[in-house]
Order: structure tokens, then sequence, then C-alpha cells
């Protein structure tokens, strides 16, 4: 009865101070989190509010996206548009190559990740620097990220220290001091800076009034990026457009409380045009799934998402599997579902890492029904052919069972005498209730005779 | 049909409910009885620091008292005459890297985060984040309690770019501990003008 996510799990877990650690830190994040949200009175309002903007907007992105690339066109900017992540890709890598661009400084994206741009132009001879901290020590581990804000955080400083002496970029050999090591990266990072020809950007908002691309980031790095090279690419999804300041103001107060628990990010960035005269400035809308998502009604709205990375944190299973234990690139609540709406076949095994306990749902900043939307995807398995086999199996057995009143009587009746079995045979592999944990013991008297008794009770 | 109608047809195609825009102006924004102190106090806590000057004060002198070791100092506000480098004349943005404090001017800071809104007066922006030590001057009559009310009132010029800034550049990318001055300018000063 594994799936893909409980067997990496069991190997993450294998490690128990090391799963101590990690639960404590993710949930140290949504402790931050708790402070800024129960500071302000009028919190749950503007989750309300972000949500209803958010099913505003997305049921109107059609309207929003035109309004948006014409202004954007108006500013000046040269607005792209890519059907998948092949587009993509070549629309990038088109722009870099008619500029004869050889290296490349970008601030995190995730939406690169999810088209596997970093690759595509690294294959074409283009030279591809992440300049946020931690998507940098990932990408020169040759890693993933393990969590959509803080990549990172899975390595322990000695790991960096390590990985920074082996690069070159630490002289300093056991010298694993966080600050030292942030400042050797930032040396390092400096001179990328200032010697690449184009600069990337994600983008946390598209504002379809003003045309304006909004980043927001605590190192700077999206605007280090950008205010050196002459050449700035804006990648963002299609969903990431929302109407005016009026509602960006909302979403600013809500990202960095929830993601990080800052009042806000050190920079929220508005770009509208190319820095200077002869530097350029290109957005890249893109699809990608997006437009088919909108159509499926139990699972739309996770198109709302802004990606704070909330749901992780306090997500009981992520923080006790880490992100790697997760198929898709996004972990977490979030990325089961998104893993789904993008292949089923490849990522039902995700919907097992939750325990529906709707912790995510608790404290999504735009209310999206992360949890019961696992729970409409685990009542799918079976269309996608990836349920699981014995439990099929059992349920299919429960349910004659539960049908005959007589046989469930004597089955809940003499259930007990499964407790006076030896332990072995009941613990062992075959029995998944017992998995990692003491069998429970069945009562003597069943729930319906103790009923059965007080209603007796009851009435003489 | 151009790639951008295939993708909107497509959406407009798929969207199955449309819901109304909510009101927004019933929000009850936190407001403070003293916003300047606010402000203050939210700006120490993000990592940055707040100077008033005095009336008869020369913002030079401050500035030199504030970072007695500096050597290159980059602004182009007139009031400012101990700068040495001057974005607007500098051949590029890479000749801006050495510099140990620069000084620009912020236009509205925030309360309830620290925010100074920035809008891009100069020719080379990287003056904002390449210096190791940024230093803004901020009228304290501009100061507004949130977010609502700051972009409601931001100004946008003609460079097509501003940036709320909030405290010095951080990171706490390594085994979560915080450290400031990850890419950008390793502290921010505000000096609280009339």
């Amino acid at each position: 009865m594994s799936t893909s996510h409980s067997k990496k799990a069991k190997a993450f877990l294998k490690d128990r101070e090391y799963t101590q650690w990690h639960d404590a830190t993710f949930w140290g994040a949504r402790t931050k989190r708790d402070n800024m949200a129960f500071g302000l009175e009028e919190w749950e309002q503007l989750r309300e509010k972000a949500s209803a903007i958010k099913r505003h907007t997305v049921s109107h992105l059609d309207q929003y996206l035109e309004q948006f690339s014409d202004n954007a066109a108006k500013n000046g900017a040269t607005v792209h548009w890519a059907a998948d992540a092949e587009e993509f890709n070549q629309i990038v890598f088109g722009i870099l190559k008619g500029h004869d661009v050889k290296k490349l400084v970008k601030s995190k994206s995730m939406l690169t990740e999810e088209c596997g741009m970093n690759p595509y132009l690294e294959a074409r001879g283009i030279e591809v620097v992440e300049t946020d901290l931690g998507e940098r020590i990932i990408q020169l581990k040759g890693q993933k990220p393990s969590h959509i804000v803080m990549p990172a955080t899975h390595l322990s400083h000695d790991e960096v220290g390590e990985l920074f002496e082996q690069k070159g970029i630490s002289d300093e050999p056991g010298n694993h001091d966080p600050t030292f090591l942030t400042y050797r990266a930032r040396l390092s990072l400096r001179n990328e800076f200032l010697t690449a020809e184009a600069g990337m950007t994600g983008g946390n908002f598209g504002i379809a009034a003003t045309g304006d691309i909004v980043v927001c980031t605590n190192e700077g790095n999206a605007d280090m990026s950008t205010s050196c090279p002459k050449l700035h690419i804006a990648a963002i999804g299609l969903e990431k457009i929302i109407p005016d300041y009026d509602c960006l103001a909302v979403f600013h107060r809500m990202l960095a409380r929830s993601g990080t628990g800052q009042p806000t990010t050190t920079y929220t960035s508005h770009f509208r045009k190319a820095r200077c005269s002869d530097g350029e400035f290109h957005i890249v809308l893109v699809d990608n799934g997006r437009s088919d998502w909108v159509a499926d009604p139990d699972h739309w709205e996770v198109l709302k998402c802004i990606r704070c990375g909330e749901c992780m944190n306090t997500c009981p299973v992520y923080r006790r599997s880490g992100g790697y234990s997760y198929s898709y690139f996004i972990p977490g609540p979030i990325g089961i579902n998104l893993g789904m709406l993008r292949d089923p076949s490849q990522h039902s095994g995700n919907v097992s890492a939750c325990t529906l306990c709707n912790s995510c749902q608790c404290v999504c900043p735009v209310k999206i029904d992360l949890g019961d939307q696992v729970y409409k995807w685990r009542q799918k398995l079976q269309e996608f052919g990836t349920a699981s086999k014995s439990k099929k199996m059992m349920c299919d057995a429960m349910s004659s069972a539960f049908g005959i009143p007589a046989l469930y009587d004597a089955a809940t009746r003499s259930a007990h005498l499964l407790n006076k079995m030896p332990h072995g045979l009941v613990h062992c592999g075959l029995n998944p209730w017992a998995e990692g944990h003491e069998m429970m013991a069945f009562p003597k008297k069943p729930f319906h005779k103790i009923f059965g008794e007080l209603e007796k009770e009851e009435k003489s | 049909m151009s790639k951008r109608e295939d993708i909107l047809k497509k959406f407009r195609d798929n969207v199955r409910v449309r819901f109304d825009m909510p009101a927004l102006d019933d929000i009850k924004a936190v407001t403070y009885p003293d916003p300047l102190a606010q402000f203050v106090k939210t700006s120490e806590a993000v990592g940055g620091k707040v100077v008033e000057l005095a009336p008869a004060e020369d913002v030079n002198e401050l500035v030199r008292r504030l970072f007695p070791d500096a050597t290159e100092i980059a602004s182009n506000l007139p009031e400012i005459t101990i700068a040495n480098r001057n974005p607007d004349t500098v051949p590029d943005a890479q000749a801006l890297n050495g510099t140990d404090v620069g000084i620009i001017r912020g236009e509205l800071g925030v309360a309830e985060n620290g925010c100074v809104w920035v809008p891009q007066t100069m020719k080379e922006r990287a003056v904002c984040f390449i210096s190791e030590h940024l230093v803004i001057l901020l009228p304290k009559g501009r100061i507004v309690n949130n977010m609502h009310e700051a972009y409601r009132q931001v100004g946008f010029n003609d460079s097509g770019y501003g940036t709320f800034i909030s405290g010095p550049s951080k990171t706490a990318d390594i085994a979560q501990v915080l450290v400031m001055g990850a890419q950008a300018s390793r502290s921010v000063t505000i000096i609280l003008t009339l």
C-alpha cells in the first residue's frame, strides 16, 4: 500500500534527530506567521478579501490579461505569450541569443523551474546564475528546491560551508559560520551581477491597470539582476495578474506575513519599462496548463495561489517528510494539488501525503481549499488507474461486510479476540494498520452493544 | 489567430463561473495614534536605523558622523555636497560598485512595515542596491499608516521603476540564521527631514 511519497518519507524519517530539526524549523516559520497574523485585527478580513479578489480575477483573467498586456506594451515593454514550457524556453533563448548573451543572472522563479529553463539554456551554451542565496546553493549542489520560499533550508551550515570550499567561494576551510558564508556568497555573486549581459526575474504580481511587474525579495537580488545588465526578461504565470494597486495592497500585506512571518519583504520592486534608452524589457506570459485548469470545477481555485509557501510550513506531513519526498517540483499541500492537475499518472503518489487535518486551508492567505482538494483527488484515483490494489480489495471486502448487518455484528463482537493473537503475527508486514506504531486494541463490547444497553437503561 | 488570442480564447471558453469583484473600501486596516513613532519602531524591527536631522544641522555633517570611514559616497541630490560619485554621470551601473554610502531620497514611509517608497530619480538606480550602506532622506510628514494608504499615494515618474525598501538586504537561507547584507545594502539608515 506504500505510495511514492510514503516510501521516501520512510527513508527521511530514519534520521530522527534531523526529522525533529526539520519539523521544528518549519514550525518556527508557522509560529512567526501567527505572530504577524494575530498582530492585525483585520487579518481574517484580509483573507476573505484576498480570496474574493482572486476568485474574481482568475474568473476574469481573459480581460485582465488583455488589459495588462496592452498597458505593458504602452509602457514600452515587449510582451510574449507562451502556451507551454517548450514555447517559453524557446522565447527566452531567442531573446538571449538575439542579444548575444553569454551569462544570465536570475532571481528566484518557480516558473522557470516548472519549465525546466535552466537546463534548456545551459544545453545551448548560456551560463545561468541563480542569485537568490538559497537557489544559488542548491544550483551549486546540483539539487532542486526543497521548498518554494526557503529552497535550501534542508541543508545544514556545515554542508553549505563544505560546498563553498569545493566551489572556491570560501577560502577559509572549516569556517561554516552563516554570516561568513553569506558574505563570501555576496562577493562571488557581486561579480556575476557586474559581468552578466542579461537579468531575469519572476513576478509575484502583474498589475493590469498599470502594466507593472512586481517582484518581492529580501536579498535585493532581483534589483541587482536588473540594475546592472541592460536586458531584463520577466517570466510570469498567467494567474499572477491582478487588477490594480488597491488589490496589490491586500496581497502585499499578506505575502511576507504568511510566507516568512515578516511585515514585508525588504524590497517590493515595480518594473514598467527598460532601465535605460538602449535597454530592453521583455515580459513572457506563460500558460502551460493554466487555461485548462480553470475549467476544473473541483480544482480551479489553486490558480488563486500567491506562492507564499505557508501551507508547507504548517503541514505536519511536509515538516516530517521534507520537500524531496514529493514527486512534483512543488511540494506540500499546494504541490500535491498542482501535481495532480499537471499529470495524475505521474503524481498520484503524493495524495497520500495528507492527514486531512486541513491546517493548510486554515492558514492559506487566499483560502484555497487545499485539504478538501486532496480528499477529492483521492476519490478519483480509481479513474486514473493509480489507486492502491490492496486498499481496493480491503474496501471491497469491507463494503460487502458492512452490507450484511449480521456479518458486521458478528465481526465487531469477535474482533477483540484479535487482541490475544501473538504480537508478531499481528505486527507482520501484511497489516498496514500496525506499521510504525502498535496495533490498536479492539474493545470487548462493540459500540452497538454499549449503545443498546444505554438505551435500555434510559427506558427503565 | 495570434498566440495571445489563442490563449485568451481558451481561457474564455474554459471559465465556468465568473465571480464579482468584492468591495475593498470596507477593509478595517490598522492605523496608529502616532504613525511616525510606529514607522521608527517598525523600521528598527526590520533592521533599519532612523535618525532625525536637527533643525540647524547639515545633512552632510550628519552622514559624515554616521559613516566616518566612508570614502566613496554616491548621490545626485543637490543638498549632498560630500558625494564623489554621481549616479547621473557615471559611465555605467558597474562604475558604482565599491560605493561605501549611497544617499537617495524616499517619498513615502509606511508605519505598519517600515517600507519607504523610492521612485527612480537617477540615471543608474544601481546606487540604491550596490552601495554597502544606504541612506534614505525622508520628509517626516510623509508617513502613512498602511499599504492601502501607500498604494493610493505612490508617485510613478517617467523612469518606469519604483521600489519599496524596508531595512537592509537580508537572508536566512543558510541554516535559517538571519544575516543582514545578502546581495544589496548591508545597512539602511533613514534620515528624517522637515
